[in-house]
């Protein structure tokens, strides 16, 4: 159970800072959404909000079991979000992609849980091999391996962004559990290498995006049109915004995925540039206090789990808000906290539970 | 925790730093820096103008009698439709307008970004509008809207000088006339196909509205904003007498009829030009066959088909050999370089040898002067005097008379110039010499003379002007909607025949003789007609050795002689002789314009 001297610990700051930016996402969650067909206003607010409790409910059930368990059940878990990924496949629900498993009350999306899944099964990996990583190439060809797996059964969903996500989780991982750069390094020249062969499995609008994103006048009804209309959102927000709720581009409905893929172009028209700077300084803050967390923590296991969720966070957060301003490709990647998505809001506030059960823990020996 | 881990996530820290200062500077650049183009795009992106058609502007004759107008039309639309549009909504208005129902869909698809604008389907007649009314419950989305369809009232009458509409793309001469004159085409625009629609074309149309509307991102309309008005096309009051101009078709319609029921099955087309002389007012200008401009959408497959060309604008653009009605030319020439004067005779023996040929007249005249020349047509003494005169001086006497060479008519577009038969034009064509027999024959209007009605009228008229060349037009004022007078047509001299009075004197009273004594040519179409009439029967043979094809009929005239108010021409194509068609139909006409003299003079006769 919670204890006390436990709660003395605990960091109270990175927890705010998820309610806020959730609470942010709830508000532009509402401002994109209320101006859509749909049988009252509040629908999706109402929808992200419950999963915004359960995910509160999530973090104090995290806490209370020491993190040194989840490196034990390590396997198991990773081996659930296998099962899980395959039974998408299987079973999945949506038209050309297959993401979501209904469970009759609800859809469980498995690839956002796999994140999870990936960062503490690499954790116990690398925190035992730690030492050989710098001299030892063999040392870590096994978390090669572990990530192969879900990224392959992601990649037939097709999901190319959450594949991306794994792979940036695998190497942020085996940089910070210092492997040598050199190995790194070579891994990476042999992915670029065997690109040609991904290319050709991508779907066809998947090609597409990456192609408008290298020229966004390409397509200018299709992918390249989401891109624009999204920069012209953002653009036109200037430094104030049109005001919350007042968006042309968002009530018109030019923005494709205006409460998901592209909610920040929403908070760009709107909010203007001191909306959208506010949202990433509290994503920086978030961050910093996950990765400070991770210096302090008591074992490699705990700053590797840190590791990990901060190297998710960011990557999310660069590719959603890169691709809305046109400088990433066009993936199905949500922006944590923010977009909307009660999977992905469950699962950030996962994360940043074990970040706090890290963090709560850090002290060797208690008394 | 090892010092490598420790060092790297301070690095790593140092790398989410910079990706976030990354982002937040492409923020600044696109909210800040390039904040007002983004702006102007989500305007744009806002805002679209659709365009409110004016009403184009109506064409009247002298007496303000309506050639074209706008009448009501009924317009199928379909407003802001789904590309799956419910199917039997499609099949019904399939059915309905007797279309395709993969054209409708292709029609919606074509929309689907401009989903404000709606779906011009078709035109239809009020039957099918009122059976589309009836099922308006089961029709979703499809509406009726009167549209203005122009109507030409007169039909074939005037449709060579009407001309019509159509989305053809027009040439670059008419795009870039009409940009002088304030109208810029765009690629699609109905504009007007020859005769005054097309080169009126930037007067006619007025200066579409336009309406502001908010549409959002699939163009369905949100909000209508301003609304800039119309401003309707300008009304052209024209020189034309409509009345004339019909009757002349029937005229010359039954004429053809005629011919045709006597066995001439040559005689195909025919065409007249009335000009007044006084200012150069065309007052008719026909060509048979002709078309409907109102059905010549749906008709000009099998108008193009027609070997007798239709479409085309004979008096206009139909350039012939005139034969006798040249007569008056070679008279000029030769009283003008003194070759003869007024009482030189010649001898018609009904034939004539010189420089190697021999030639023959269609009678033995006898010993003859100038005035009984013209009178009785007599080729002899035009091969002797053209002869004496030469071809160079009858070639300039040919231009001073404006033919072969274009009258500066431009109300409509396109006037044939012909040619005028010349050493230079026999060199310059046919790289040969001049032979002096031809000159025989260019003296009576044959060889290589090519003359468009519209000409010989005008040289009628510069006859009857004793040497005034008046630029013929049509458009006698442009009047805006409001009754402002834009433009208004002034008599225009273009030039002088340098010609004396003498000369033209002696012509004159040999027309005059073609009508009134009893040697002349036509004397027996106009025996008892109230008014005096100079003329010219001309007979042109097309091609030696075409035995039993008879030739092109023609005939030239003004009257009244002693104060001319019109001058005329009609060209009857394998009509026969002159006097046998061209000169009963140009009887039939003067009749109809001095209706009044002509009534009168019934009158007198009755008592």
């Amino acid at each position: 159970m919670i204890n006390y001297k436990l709660l003395k610990n605990f960091d109270l700051p990175l927890f705010l800072l998820s309610l806020l930016l959730a609470g942010y996402g709830l508000v532009v969650i509402y401002s994109a959404t209320h101006v859509m067909d749909i049988p009252e206003s509040f629908f999706f607010v109402r929808r992200q909000a419950m999963w915004l409790g359960a995910g509160v409910v999530g973090v104090f059930l995290l806490i209370s079991i020491d993190y040194i368990n989840l490196s034990s059940w390590a396997r198991y878990i990773y081996m659930l979000s296998l099962v899980l990924l395959g039974a998408v496949l299987v079973m999945g629900q949506g038209a050309d992609v297959q993401r979501w498993i209904n469970l009759g009350f609800i859809d469980i999306q498995p690839s956002e849980y796999a994140k999870l899944a990936l960062i503490i099964v690499l954790a116990r990996v690398l925190s035992e091999k730690e030492s050989e990583l710098a001299t030892n190439f063999w040392m870590m060809v096994p978390t090669l391996f572990y990530t192969a797996l879900p990224m392959g059964l992601v990649f037939l969903q097709p999901d190319l962004g959450t594949a991306m996500v794994f792979v940036i989780i695998l190497l942020g991982l085996l940089y910070i559990a210092g492997v040598n750069f050199k190995y790194i390094l070579g891994l990476v020249a042999a992915a670029i290498a065997a690109f040609p062969f991904f290319w050709v499995r991508l779907a066809e609008y998947q090609q597409l995006r990456l192609m408008s994103f290298l020229n966004p006048d390409l397509d200018p009804m299709g992918a390249g049109y989401q891109l624009m209309q999204s920069m012209i959102a953002i653009g036109s927000g200037g430094v104030w915004g049109k005001g919350l709720f007042d968006g042309t581009q968002v009530s018109l409905q030019f923005l494709p995925e205006q409460h998901t893929d592209f909610i920040f172009s929403v908070l760009g028209e709107e909010l203007g540039f001191a909306g959208a700077i506010g949202l990433l300084v509290l994503f920086l803050l978030m961050i910093y206090r996950i990765l400070l967390i991770g210096i302090h923590a008591k074992d490699s296991f705990g700053s590797l789990i840190c590791s990990g969720v901060a190297v998710m966070f960011t990557f999310q957060v660069l590719v959603n808000v890169g691709m809305t301003m046109g400088i990433m490709p066009v993936t199905g990647l949500p922006l944590p906290f923010i977009s909307y998505g009660g999977n992905s809001l469950l699962v950030n506030f996962l994360a940043v539970g074990m970040v706090l059960n890290v963090g709560m823990r850090r002290q060797k020996i208690q008394f | 925790m090892s010092k490598v881990m420790f060092r790297r996530l301070r690095f790593l820290l140092m790398i989410v730093l910079c990706l976030f200062f990354i982002l937040g500077g492409r923020l600044a650049y696109l909210q800040i820096y390039q904040h007002e183009y983004y702006m102007f795009r989500a305007e744009e992106n806002r805002f679209t103008k659709m365009p409110i058609p004016a009403s184009r502007g109506k064409v009247l004759d002298q007496d303000g009698s309506e050639l074209i107008t706008n009448k009501p039309g009924f317009g199928v639309f379909l407003v802001d439709l789904d590309e799956g549009h419910d199917p039997q909504t499609l099949s019904f208005l399939a059915d309905m307008l007797d279309m395709e129902k993969e054209e409708i869909k292709q029609a919606i698809h074509e929309n689907r970004y401009t989903r404000y604008r709606p779906v011009h389907l078709k035109n239809v007649d009020h039957d099918t509008m009122a059976k589309i009314s009836e099922n308006r419950w089961q029709l979703h989305g499809v509406n009726i809207e009167v549209e203005p369809v122009r109507y030409y009232p007169y039909e074939e009458a005037g449709a060579h000088l009407m001309g019509f509409l159509s989305q053809a793309p027009p040439s670059d001469y008419f795009v870039d006339k009409w940009e002088q004159e304030g109208y810029n085409y765009r690629e699609g625009d109905l504009v007007g196909q020859q005769g005054i629609e097309e080169s009126w074309e930037a007067y006619l149309r007025g200066i579409d509205g336009e309406q502001l509307i908010e549409t959002n991102s699939i163009g369905q309309a949100i909000d209508f904003l301003d609304r800039e008005e119309p401003v309707p096309g300008n009304n052209l009051h024209l020189t034309l007498d409509i009345g004339l101009q019909e009757e002349i078709m029937n005229i010359l319609e039954g004429k053809i009829a005629e011919l045709h029921d006597d066995d001439n099955d040559y005689a195909d087309r025919a065409s007249a030009v009335a000009i007044n002389t006084k200012n150069g007012a065309i007052k008719a200008m026909a060509s048979y066959p002709s078309y409907d401009p109102n059905t010549v959408k749906d008709d000009i497959g099998e108008l193009s088909d027609d070997h007798r060309f239709p479409m085309v604008n004979f008096a206009l653009n139909g350039a012939y050999p005139v034969g006798s009605a040249y007569k008056m030319v070679t008279a000029a020439a030769a009283l003008e370089t003194g070759e003869v004067t007024e009482s030189s005779r010649h001898n018609c023996t009904g034939s004539y040898s010189a420089v190697g040929t021999t030639m023959s007249c269609h009678s033995t005249h006898g010993r003859l002067d100038l005035r009984h020349a013209i009178a009785a047509s007599c080729n002899i003494y035009f091969y002797k005097t053209g002869l004496d005169t030469g071809i160079d001086n009858l070639a300039h006497y040919t231009r001073e008379m404006n033919l072969g060479k274009r009258t500066g008519f431009v109300d409509i577009p396109g006037e044939t110039e012909g040619n005028v038969a010349s050493r230079e034009y026999k060199e310059e064509k046919y790289g040969e010499r001049w032979y002096q027999a031809e000159t025989m024959s260019a003296a009576i209007g044959q060889t290589y003379h090519r003359f468009t009605p519209l000409q010989l009228a005008a040289y009628t008229s510069i006859i009857a002007n004793n040497g005034d060349h008046y630029r013929p037009f049509m458009v006698d004022k442009v009047e805006s909607n409001e009754g402002e007078i834009i433009m208004e047509s002034e008599p225009e001299i273009l030039r002088q025949a340098d010609i004396t009075q003498q000369t033209f004197d002696i012509i004159q009273e040999g027309m005059l003789q073609v009508t009134a004594e009893n040697r002349g040519t036509a004397s027996h179409q106009f025996n008892d007609f109230p008014v005096e009439v100079a003329g010219k029967t001309g007979s042109v043979q097309i091609a030696r050795g075409s035995n039993g094809i008879p030739p092109h009929s023609l005939f030239v005239a003004y009257a009244p002689f002693d104060d001319p108010e019109i001058a005329l021409a009609v060209v009857i194509e394998h009509g026969g002789y002159g006097a046998e068609s061209a000169a009963p139909v140009a009887r039939d006409i003067l009749e109809e314009y001095f209706q009044e003299e002509v009534e009168e003079e019934e009158e007198n006769s009755d008592d």
